[in-house]
Formats: structure tokens, sequence, C-alpha cells
């Protein structure tokens, strides 16, 4: 994406390598568009701090603090020296008048974190908790942008157990035990680094079974 | 170029769960959007006024449609492809601006229902969470990382719960930062310069770095005891020209923390004559003005922290630490 920003050079904001942006739980107020560099997106998850996305030049990161002050859901940090210009609700109406590009691509971004927060909701509104945990997986599965061969059932799913906890709102223990059920019945195998479904299918229509009776 | 479409009554334009990236806007007739609530699953409705966009959210976010778009009478419909309708709006801000306004709304709406969700499972209270983040950073050694969330707790929450643990442990997080500058310097002290071979000096000067090196690790185990003989030694021997700055400041702050706030008020102020531009000024003005607080001499120790907060930006560490200490006077007589 080529755009020209030299107009809001005077929001443009540089950070170190390795220099924390903003971190989760932070009260924020300004949204960000990456100018040159990397930023990783990150969250401390019991002992371990995941990498949720890694963000690149032409893309945002923030954009909630347009639409309320609530804390930061995760932290923000460079991974190589950045340079970002930053916005916030009073200085919104000039990037829309210097370049609404930037603004529809924002609106693009709304649109796709709308769908993913429904998606959310529909996870975290099953009270069944093998049921949550399953649904993690067919979110992942609908995500992954992969199309796979129909007659293939088993996914093979790069996450951890936190990963799953994190999306299910549930503690790590707790998935834990889900998942030695699961493993159990020989419906998952948990590894090293990943996580195997058997058959996707029966998750899908495991899931449906209690969506419908709640 | 758009493309002008009428749709018969009773006929259906999308059905939801439909991918598609067309996006309509109602020219004549009627068109009934209808949907599921995702919270109760009731069904709503809604029509669509004449002049106003559809199928714009799943079109740009490119997923599933969320609604069944349904013909009530006889109706004519402009259809867009997703570039056609970017040209479009770009030509037009306000149509940006006004569907950003709609889409905002509707992701603060199931934002908050989200979070509802997750709070009634379990989530970290902000202060809670941005001080345990101060404390993985800390605890697996990325100072620099510690620094900025502890700092940032402190400025939120300066007599919050957990306010003195985060002080303190800035305190040690501001010495690691320094020992990761100085291996920094280490290592480039322990590199041949120019292809030469290492002479005498380098060798010097590498045992130096060495020695501030540990001191730095042992005054951030607390053992300042320890530290400070080092420090001295280096000051005094002056083998090390690079951190003789550094370790002049270091002698300071380790007579603060032994409690030799006589000693420690006469060797700081020395060493801001001797290195007015000092990269450790504020720190070395706030560990003079801790000594006179060690020695209740509240009056001075005030003069010291409000000097700092004239001199340091609103963020600095040091300037949450000072604000924290004016607080801890508080009540003193001044």
């Amino acid at each position: 994406m080529t755009l020209d920003l030299s107009l809001f050079n005077r929001f443009a904001v540089t950070k170190k390598a390795g220099e924390i942006i903003f971190c989760e739980f932070e009260p924020g107020d300004a949204f960000y568009l990456i100018q040159s560099g990397k930023v990783k997106i990150v969250k401390i998850l019991g002992d371990i701090e995941k990498t949720i996305d890694i963000l690149q030049p032409g893309e945002f990161f923030g954009e909630m603090a347009l639409l309320e002050e609530a804390p930061r859901s995760a932290s923000v940090i460079a991974m190589t020296d950045v340079k970002l210009l930053e916005f916030n609700k009073a200085n919104f109406e000039i990037l829309m008048q210097g370049n609404p590009q930037i603004v529809l691509n924002l609106l693009k971004l709304f649109a796709k974190r709308i769908y993913d927060q429904k998606r959310r909701f529909l996870i975290l509104k099953l009270d069944d908790l093998q049921a949550r945990v399953a649904d993690v997986f067919l979110m992942l599965d609908e995500t992954s942008g992969k199309t796979a061969d129909p007659m293939d059932t088993q996914r093979v799913f790069p996450n951890s157990v936190e990963d799953i906890a994190h999306w299910a709102g549930l503690s790590v223990q707790k998935v834990s035990e889900v998942l030695k059920q699961f493993a159990n019945q020989r419906r998952v195998e948990v590894q090293q680094g990943k996580i195997i479904v058997r058959n996707i299918m029966d998750f899908t229509r495991f899931v449906n079974s209690k969506r419908q009776k709640s | 170029m758009p493309k002008a479409t009428q749709f018969k009554a009773n006929s259906v334009i999308y059905f939801q769960g439909d991918l598609g990236d067309k996006i309509f806007i109602l020219k004549a007739g009627k068109v009934l959007l209808r949907s599921q609530d995702i919270e109760t699953g009731e069904e709503i409705k809604e029509l669509i006024a004449t002049g106003e966009f559809f199928g714009v959210k799943s079109a740009l976010g490119k997923y599933p449609r969320d609604e069944t778009a349904l013909v009530l009478s006889d109706a004519d419909v402009l259809l867009f492809n997703v570039p056609e309708f970017e040209q479009l709006v770009l030509s037009n801000t306000r149509i940006i601006m006004k569907m950003l306004k709609v889409f905002s709304n509707q992701l603060r709406h199931i934002h908050g229902k989200v979070q509802n969700l997750i709070s009634n499972t379990e989530q970290a209270d902000p202060e809670t969470g941005l001080y345990s983040i101060g404390e993985y950073y800390f605890n697996n050694r990325q100072y620099k990382q510690a620094v900025y969330a502890f700092s940032r707790y402190l400025t939120y929450y300066p007599s919050g719960r957990f306010a003195s643990n985060a002080a303190s442990h800035l305190d040690q997080a501001e010495g690691g930062v320094a020992k990761t500058d100085s291996s920094a310097l280490f290592a480039a002290a322990g590199a041949p310069t120019g292809g030469g071979r290492p002479t005498v000096a380098d060798g010097r000067d590498l045992q130096a770095a060495k020695g501030f090196f540990e001191a730095v690790s042992l005054a951030n185990q607390e053992k300042y005891a320890d530290a400070l003989k080092i420090f001295q030694r280096l000051v005094s021997s002056n083998a090390d020209p690079e951190h003789s700055a550094k370790a002049e400041f270091e002698v300071g702050r380790c007579l603060v923390m032994t409690s030799h706030y006589d000693e420690a008020i006469r060797h700081l102020t020395a060493v801001i004559q001797k290195y007015p531009k000092h990269p450790d000024l504020k720190d070395a003005l706030y560990f003079i003005g801790r000594s006179y607080q060690g020695k209740n001499d509240f009056t001075w120790a005030r003069n010291f922290y409000q000097k700092i907060l004239g001199l340091a930006g609103e963020d600095e560490p040091v300037a949450v630490k000072t604000r924290r200490a004016l607080r801890e006077l508080e009540g003193t007589p001044s």
C-alpha cells in the first residue's frame, strides 16, 4: 500500500526496537497507523508472553480507542525501530480530510472486528464448557483461511492450551481438564505446540446440539 | 459501473449465511432485512429506507451475510462491487463518516457484550493487570518493558495497592536497564577496534567494564554494601573513564541505600558539580532528596523533589518516583 502521508508528519511518533508502545490494561485514547517497521501484539497469559499478531506498515492498532476509553486489551511492542502516526478522536477529522483512504481502511477493519466479536460472543455464551472449548476450535478453523478437502475432517491447530483458554474465557486449568476429557474420548490429541482435532464435523454437531438447548 | 437491477416482491436478494461481495443501494420499493439478536435469538426486522446502503459490512469484511434481504414490494436496486463502492465513497467522504459511526456503534455494542461475559468468568481488574505485567517482565529480566509497565502503573495508581512494590521494582528494573546497557558497552569494549590486536589498555578497560557490570548486578540484588566497595574502587583507580561518571553516581545511590545519608549528600552534590550534564542528574537529585528524607529533614527533601518535577517530563520514571515520595511527605512539617 502506498499512501502519501507527508501531510501527517506532526502526528509521527518513533519507537526503538523492544520499546512498549502501550501496555495491556492502560487506559487508551490514541490509535496508531504503522508507517515503517513492525510491531507485535502480545498478551501475558499465565507465565508466557503470547504473540497474538504481528503488524506491518499500513496496518492499524489501538483503534478501539476511537470508540471508548477502555483499558487496552493487549500490549504492543516494537519489533524493529518503528515510525507510527498517532491519532485520537480530536484530530481524526484532519485524517479524514487529508486521506480518506485510510479512514476507508479503518471502516473495513471495523467490519471485520464486528464479525470477530460476534463470533467470540457466540463462544462465550455457551454454558457447557466442553462445547465452549470445541467451539473455539471451530472458530479457529473458520478463520484459518484454509479451504480443506471436505473429506478430510482431521484438523491440526498450531495453538497452545493457553490460546484456547484465552478465546474460551476460561482458566488454563479448566481448559486442560476439558482437553483431557476429549483426549480420553479420543476426539483430541494435545502435542507439543499443537492440538489435533480428530473430526471437526463431530465438533460442529456437538456445538450445534448444545447451542440449540441453551 | 454499478448495475441497476429490479427485484420482484417476495423475492430474496441474499440469504443469511451467503457469501457475497456486492453492496446495494435501494432506489425504489421496499426491502426488509431479517436477522436474529445474538443474545436472545429474537427476530430483528429492519426496513431499508430509499437511498440507503445495505450489505456493506459483510462485503467489506469478507464474511457471510448476517441477515436475509427480503423484497416486500417491487424494488429498484443499484449494485456495486467493492472497488466501485470505494470509488463512490472516496469522492463523498460524508458517507464514510456516517458508516463509520454506524459501525462504531455496533462494534462498541458487541464489544461491551463480550467484555461483560469475560468479566463474568475471569479477568484481572486493570490495576492488578497492569502491575502483573510489570512483574512478568521484571521476573523475566526484560527490564525495559518492566520499567515501562511499572512507571505507567505508578502514574495511574500512585497510591494503589501495589504502589510500594511497583516503586521498588521500578528502581531495580532501572538498574537492570543500566546493566544491560553496560553489557552492550562491555561487548563493545571487548571487540577489537580497527582490526588491531587487543592492547594492554584494552585489557584494562575490559577488566574495569567487567567490574562495573558486576557491581551493578550486586546493587540489583540489593547487596549495596558490596556494590559500593567495587564502585568506589573503580572511581578511585580511574581505570574506566567510560564508566567513571556512571560509577560515581552509583556510589551515591549505594550510600543512600546503606543509609549513609550525610556522605551520600556530600558525594552526590560533588557529582552534580563535576558533571552538570550527567545523564542521571535527575536521579542524583532524587537520591539527595531521599537522603534528606532519611535524615528527617523534610523541608530540604521537599525542595529537591520539587526541583526534579521542574526538570523532568511528567511521564519520566524519576518524576513518577518523585511524586510518590512527595506524597509520603504529606503531613510532615514543612
